[in-house]
C-alpha cells in the first residue's frame, strides 16, 4: 500500500477500533483518522454497568489506554459529528464545518437506542444509556433501593437490570416486542426465560402498552409510566431498551444503498467502491437467507471491523453469515448471552 | 489538600485568540472576578509581537486557594477564541485537562484547521457555539468573549455575582444597556456550562477564609508601580511611550491630575529623564518609565543625575533586546546597563521587585531613597512582571514617607551653603533652588563641595558619591534581600532577582518536598549589593544556582565579581517566563552532584 493512503473511520466503537488496529498492522505507513461524537475514547456500553457498581472515573472503563492511539498513530477526532459524506469528492463534512478527505472510508457508526414512535415525545423524561455520562446520570438519579422502570427489554437493558438488582435496586421491566433483542426467542422458550428473569429479581410486566410517561413532582418517585389499559407504575427513572437503530443519517445522499442499515456484501463493501461498513450500522447480504441481515454482538462486531480493514487494504475476506448466538440459562440458573461476553 | 483538611484549588486557564477577539478582556474579567471571589490569582497576558494589528493574544490565569508564586507550565483549561492561534498551544494543556472551543464556525474549514483535531487522547474536548449564543442573546457576535467566560464560569461552578460585578465595573463608563446585554450573554453561556457534563479533572473548590480584613485587588505590576507613585506623592511624571512600560504613563496620566499633579509626554526618552532630573532638582518627586531602548538613550542623563546628585526615579520594564529586540517578549537583560550604563564611575541605586506587591513597595520606596541619597534610582521591572496580574492586598495606611531629604541646617551669618558638603555619612544637606540663603550651583562637571568646577577633588567626590549609597542597605520599610526555605547549611541555594523569583520559589518548594535541603534568596537591591546576606548564603551552601532570563548571566556575573565565588548559571532567553521545571531539574542535578549521584558526579 502507498504510505499516503488516508483511511477515515466514522465511529470508535468495537468495529471501528478493531478496524483501525488492523489497518495499522496491515499498512504501517498509512494515515488513520477515526471520527466520533463522543468526548471520550472508546468505552464499551457493556462496561457501563460498572458505573452502577461504583466506578467513578471513566479512565477505568476505557477499552484502550490513552497511549494506544499515539503508539498506533491513530488520530481520533472526538466530539466531532459527521454532517454528511460527499462520496463523489471523497470528503466527510463535520458539523463544525471542517472537511476531512479520505481515500477509503469505513462507516462504523453503530446504532443509537431505538425509541418506539409512540414514546418519542417522552424522551426528556427517560434516561438514556449509551455513554458514561448516561450511566453517571442514572446512578445519581437513583436513591438507595431505587426503582428503575425499563421499557422493552433488549440484552443491553437486561445486562444493566441484573447489575441494578445486584446493587440493591428494584427493576420493573415492561416487556415489549424487543424483549431479549437481538436474540430471537421461540415463544415456547420465552415463558421459561421470563420466569428466570423473575427469579433473578426483575419484575416483568407483560401485555401492557405504555401510553405516557409523566413527571411526578411530589412524592417518593420522579416518574410514572401510564398503561393504555389503565394504571401504571411509579419509579425513580424510566429507561428504554428497545434495540438499536443504525446511526447513518449522514450517509443519505452519499450514493450508497440503504435499507434500515447500510447494505454491504459479505466483504463489507457498500455499493460505493471507496466505502465499507461494519458493526451495528450495516446489513450484510446473506446468501443462505437470501436477504440483508444485521449481525449483533461483540464478537461479530470485532470480526466485521477486522474483515473490513483487511478488505480495505486489498484483502478478499468474507464474513461468515452464520449466526448461532442463542440465549441460554447458565449454571447459576440465570439468563446468559454470548453478547455479554464481549471481552 | 490544605493543612486544615479543606480541598485546595489550583487551576490555570489559558484564553487564546486573535487581537480583536476580546481575549485579554475575557482574561481580565475572569481574573478580577476570581480575585473578588477570594481566590489567589496570578495572571499574565501575551500580546502580538507586532504590538499593533491582528496577532495572537493569550491570557493565562492561575487561580489558587493557597499563595503561589508563578504560572504553571501546563494549563488545566485552554479556551480557544481563534483556533489558528490556539492550536500550537494545545500541548500546553495537561493530561485530562480541557480544551474549550467554538464548534459552530461561520465558514467551511480546511482539514486540520479546527482545534478538535489536535487534541491528544488524554485531553477533553468541549465544543460550544459561542458565536450562536452571543448572537442569540445580543444580536451580535461581539460578545463571544463574554459568552466564553460565562461558559467556563458555569462549567466550573464559579460564583455568578462576582462576574456580574466585574462586568458592571468594566462597562461602567459605557451605556447601561451594554452592561445588561453582556450580563445576559454571560448568563446564557453560564447555564450551558453548568448543564455540561464535565469529564476533565479540573475542579474549583470554594476559596479559603481570608486571614485579614483587607480587600484583594487585582492589579498588574505596572498598575502597582503607578499606585506606588501616587501613594508616595509623585509630583510630576515625564515619559515617552514604549512597550511594556507605557501603561505606567497611561495610568498616571489619569491618576495624577486627580491629585493636582501632572504627567507630561516628552518628545523622546532623553527629554523625559532630563525633565525628571530638572523637576528633581527643583525639589519635586519626579519619575519616568521606559524600556531597554529608551533606557539606553537616558544613559547620559543618568550620569548627570549621579554627578549633580539629583533625585529621580526611572522605571525600566525590560523586554527582549538588544535594540528594538522583542518588544512584547520578556527578558532580564538590562541589569548591566542599569548598574553600569553611564560614563564614569557613576554608581547608582537599582531596585528590582519580584512580584506585584513588590512593584508597589519598590515604586514608593524608590522616591524615599532617591530623595534621601540624592541620586537617580532605577527600578527594574520586566514585561512578565509589568503585565502580570496578582491579587494583592494593599496596606490601609500609606506606607511611604513624604519627605526624606536631609535638610540643611541653619547657616551662620555669612556662612556659605555648600551643596556638596562632605559629611560623616557622605550625604550632603540638600537645599532646593529658591530656598532663601542657600544659593548654590550644580554641574555635570566634577566639582568641589561648593559646587564649582574643580578636577582636583575627583578622588574625594568619587568616594562621596559611592560611600553615601551604603546607607540604602538599611533603608527602613523595605527588605533589600530575603531568604526563604531551609535555614543553616543547605545543599543548594538559589539566588534570584526580578520576576523569575516566583518560579524560583515554586521550584524550591517542590525540591524541599523531594527532600533536598535548599534555600532561595531574592535580591531586591541590585546596586549596591547587600553583601552581608549574600556572603552568608554562599557560606551556607554547597552549590549556588542563579536562574535568570538573559543569555550572559548578568546577575551571576555581578555575584561572582562581588563574592569571588563560583555559581551555576541557568540562563534562558525564550521571551517567556522561566519554567519551574527547568529550575527544579537543575536543583536536582546540583543536589545529586553533591551527594555523589547524577550524571555530573560520574564525570
Amino acid at each position: 500500500m502507498s504510505g499516503e493512503t488516508h483511511f477515515v473511520i466514522i465511529g470508535t466503537g468495537g468495529a471501528g477500533s478493531e478496524a483501525a488496529l488492523t489497518l495499522r498492522q496491515r499498512d504501517p505507513k498509512c494515515r488513520i483518522t477515526q471520527i466520533t461524537g463522543s468526548k471520550l475514547p472508546f468505552i464499551s456500553r457493556y462496561e457501563l454497568p460498572r458505573v452502577i457498581d461504583g466506578v467513578n472515573s471513566w479512565r477505568e472503563l476505557l477499552a484502550h489506554p490513552p497511549e494506544f492511539f499515539h503508539e498506533n498513530r491513530i488520530s481520533v477526532r472526538r466530539n466531532s459529528w459527521v454532517d454528511y459524506v460527499d462520496a463523489k469528492n471523497k470528503k466527510v463534512l463535520l458539523r463544525h464545518k471542517e472537511e476531512v478527505s479520505y481515500d477509503k472510508l469505513l462507516v462504523a457508526s453503530g446504532g443509537g437506542g431505538y425509541v418506539p414512535e409512540n414514546l418519542r415525545e417522552f424522551r426528556p423524561l427517560m434516561n438514556g444509556y449509551g455513554s458514561f455520562e448516561d450511566a453517571v446520570t442514572i446512578r445519581k438519579a437513583l436513591p438507595k433501593k431505587g426503582h428503575v422502570i425499563m421499557l422493552g427489554g433488549d440484552m443491553t437493558g437486561l445486562d444493566l437490570a441484573r447489575t441494578l438488582v445486584a446493587a440493591g435496586h428494584r427493576v420493573s421491566l415492561v416487556a415489549g416486542e424487543q424483549l431479549f433483542w437481538p436474540h430471537e426467542v421461540p415463544s415456547k422458550k420465552r415463558e421459561k426465560f421470563i420466569s428466570v428473569l423473575e427469579d433473578m429479581g426483575i419484575k416483568v410486566v407483560l401485555n401492557q402498552k405504555v401510553t405516557a410517561i409523566k413527571d411526578v413532582e411530589k412524592g417518593k418517585y420522579a416518574r410514572r409510566v401510564v398503561f393504555e389499559a389503565g394504571g401504571g407504575i411509579d419509579g425513580h427513572a424510566v429507561m428504554p431498551f428497545c434495540g438499536l437503530m443504525p446511526s447513518l443519517n449522514f450517509m443519505v445522499g452519499a450514493n450508497v444503498d440503504i435499507e434500515r442499515g447500510l447494505l454491504v456484501n459479505p466483504g463489507l463493501k457498500t455499493t460505493n467502491d471507496s466505502i465499507w461498513a461494519a458493526g451495528d450500522v450495516c446489513q450484510i447480504w446473506s446468501p443462505e437467507e437470501n436477504s440483508y441481515l444485521f449481525y449483533y454482538g461483540w464478537h461479530h462486531i470485532k470480526e466485521m471491523g477486522k474483515i473490513a480493514a483487511i478488505n480495505m487494504t486489498g484483502g478478499k475476506k468474507k464474513i461468515s453469515t452464520y449466526q448461532d448466538d442463542h440465549l441460554y440459562i447458565n449454571k447459576q440458573g440465570e439468563i446468559d448471552s454470548p453478547y455479554w461476553m464481549y471481552k | 489538600m490544605a493543612k486544615n483538611g479543606k480541598k485546595t484549588t489550583d487551576m490555570q486557564f489559558a484564553i487564546c485568540g486573535s487581537a480583536g477577539d476580546g481575549t485579554i478582556a475575557a482574561g481580565d474579567i475572569m481574573k478580577r472576578a476570581m480575585a473578588k471571589a477570594g481566590y489567589k490569582v496570578i495572571a499574565f497576558d501575551v500580546y502580538p509581537p507586532e504590538i499593533r494589528g491582528f496577532g495572537k493574544c493569550i491570557s493565562r490565569i492561575r487561580i489558587t486557594s493557597d499563595q503561589v508564586f508563578s504560572l504553571k507550565p501546563l494549563s488545566d483549561v485552554l479556551l480557544s477564541l481563534d483556533d489558528s492561534h490556539a492550536i500550537p498551544h494545545v500541548g500546553e494543556v495537561k493530561d485530562y485537562g480541557a480544551v474549550v472551543y467554538e464548534d459552530m464556525p461561520v465558514s467551511v474549514m480546511a482539514e486540520g484547521s479546527h482545534i478538535s483535531g489536535h487534541l491528544t487522547s488524554t485531553q477533553l474536548p468541549y465544543g460550544v457555539p459561542f458565536r450562536e449564543l452571543s448572537e442569540r442573546v445580543t444580536s451580535s457576535a461581539r460578545s463571544r468573549n463574554i459568552v466564553a467566560v460565562g461558559y467556563l464560569a458555569g462549567l466550573y461552578d464559579m460564583p455568578r455575582q462576582v462576574f456580574y460585578d466585574t462586568i458592571s465595573d468594566k462597562f461602567k463608563t459605557k451605556p447601561a444597556a451594554l452592561t445588561r446585554i453582556n450580563i445576559e450573554a454571560f448568563d446564557a453561556a453560564f447555564d450551558v456550562g453548568r448543564n455540561t457534563f464535565r469529564l476533565d479533572e479540573g475542579s474549583l473548590n470554594p476559596p479559603q477564609k481570608k486571614s485579614s480584613s483587607g480587600d484583594l485587588v487585582m492589579m498588574s505590576g505596572n498598575g502597582a508601580v503607578a499606585k506606588g507613585c501616587i501613594d508616595a506623592g509623585l509630583d510630576t511624571f515625564f515619559g515617552y511611550p514604549i512597550t511594556p512600560a507605557t501603561t505606567i504613563m497611561e495610568r498616571l496620566a489619569i491618576d495624577l491630575p486627580k491629585h493636582g499633579k501632572r504627567m507630561m509626554q516628552t518628545e523622546d526618552e532623553i527629554s523625559a529623564l532630563s525633565a525628571a532630573i530638572g523637576a528633581g532638582y527643583a525639589g519635586a518627586r519626579a519619575a519616568t518609565a521606559t524600556s531597554g531602548p529608551g533606557f539606553a538613550l537616558m544613559s547620559e542623563m543618568m550620569g548627570l543625575g549621579s554627578m549633580a546628585e539629583v533625585p529621580a526615579v526611572i522605571f525600566v520594564s525590560q523586554r527582549g533586546g538588544p535594540s528594538t529586540g522583542m518588544p512584547t517578549k520578556t527578558e532580564q537583560s538590562d541589569l548591566n546597563i542599569a548598574v553600569f550604563g553611564a560614563a564614569g564611575d557613576g554608581q547608582r541605586i537599582v531596585l528590582a521587585p519580584t512580584n506585584v506587591e513588590g512593584c508597589y513597595k519598590c515604586a514608593g520606596k524608590a522616591f524615599e531613597i532617591a530623595e534621601r541619597y540624592q541620586t537617580p534610582v532605577v527600578v527594574l521591572l520586566d514585561l512578565y512582571l509589568s503585565n502580570r496580574y496578582e491579587a494583592v492586598e494593599f496596606p490601609t495606611k500609606n506606607p511611604f514617607k513624604a519627605n526624606c531629604s536631609k535638610p540643611p541646617g541653619k547657616l551662620k551669618k555669612g556662612q556659605p551653603y555648600h551643596r556638596y558638603e562632605i559629611t560623616k555619612d557622605f550625604i550632603s544637606p540638600r537645599a532646593i533652588p529658591g530656598d532663601k540663603g542657600y544659593r548654590h550651583a550644580i554641574t555635570g562637571l566634577e566639582h568641589g563641595e561648593n559646587g564649582r568646577p574643580n578636577d582636583t577633588t575627583h578622588q574625594q567626590m568619587s568616594e562621596k558619591r559611592h560611600e553615601k549609597l551604603n546607607g540604602v542597605l538599611r533603608h527602613p520599610g523595605i527588605a533589600m534581600s530575603k531568604r526563604f526555605g531551609d535555614k543553616g547549611k543547605v545543599d543548594v541555594a538559589i539566588i534570584g532577582w526580578g520576576s523569575t523569583f516566583g518560579e524560583i520559589l515554586e521550584a524550591m518548594i517542590v525540591a524541599r518536598a523531594e527532600g533536598i535541603t535548599c534555600t532561595a534568596m531574592k535580591v531586591v537591591l541590585l546596586s549596591p549589593l547587600p553583601m552581608e546576606p549574600i556572603n552568608a548564603i554562599f557560606e551556607d551552601s554547597k552549590e549556588v544556582l542563579v536562574p535568570e532570563l538573559n543569555y550572559e548571566g548578568q546577575f551571576a556575573n555581578l555575584l561572582m565579581g562581588a563574592t569571588g565565588r563560583p555559581v551555576t548559571r541557568l540562563n534562558r532567553v525564550p521571551g517567556t517566563p522561566m519554567h519551574v521545571e527547568d529550575i527544579l531539574e537543575e536543583i536536582r542535578r546540583l543536589a545529586g552532584k553533591k551527594k555523589g549521584r547524577g550524571s555530573l558526579a560520574a564525570e
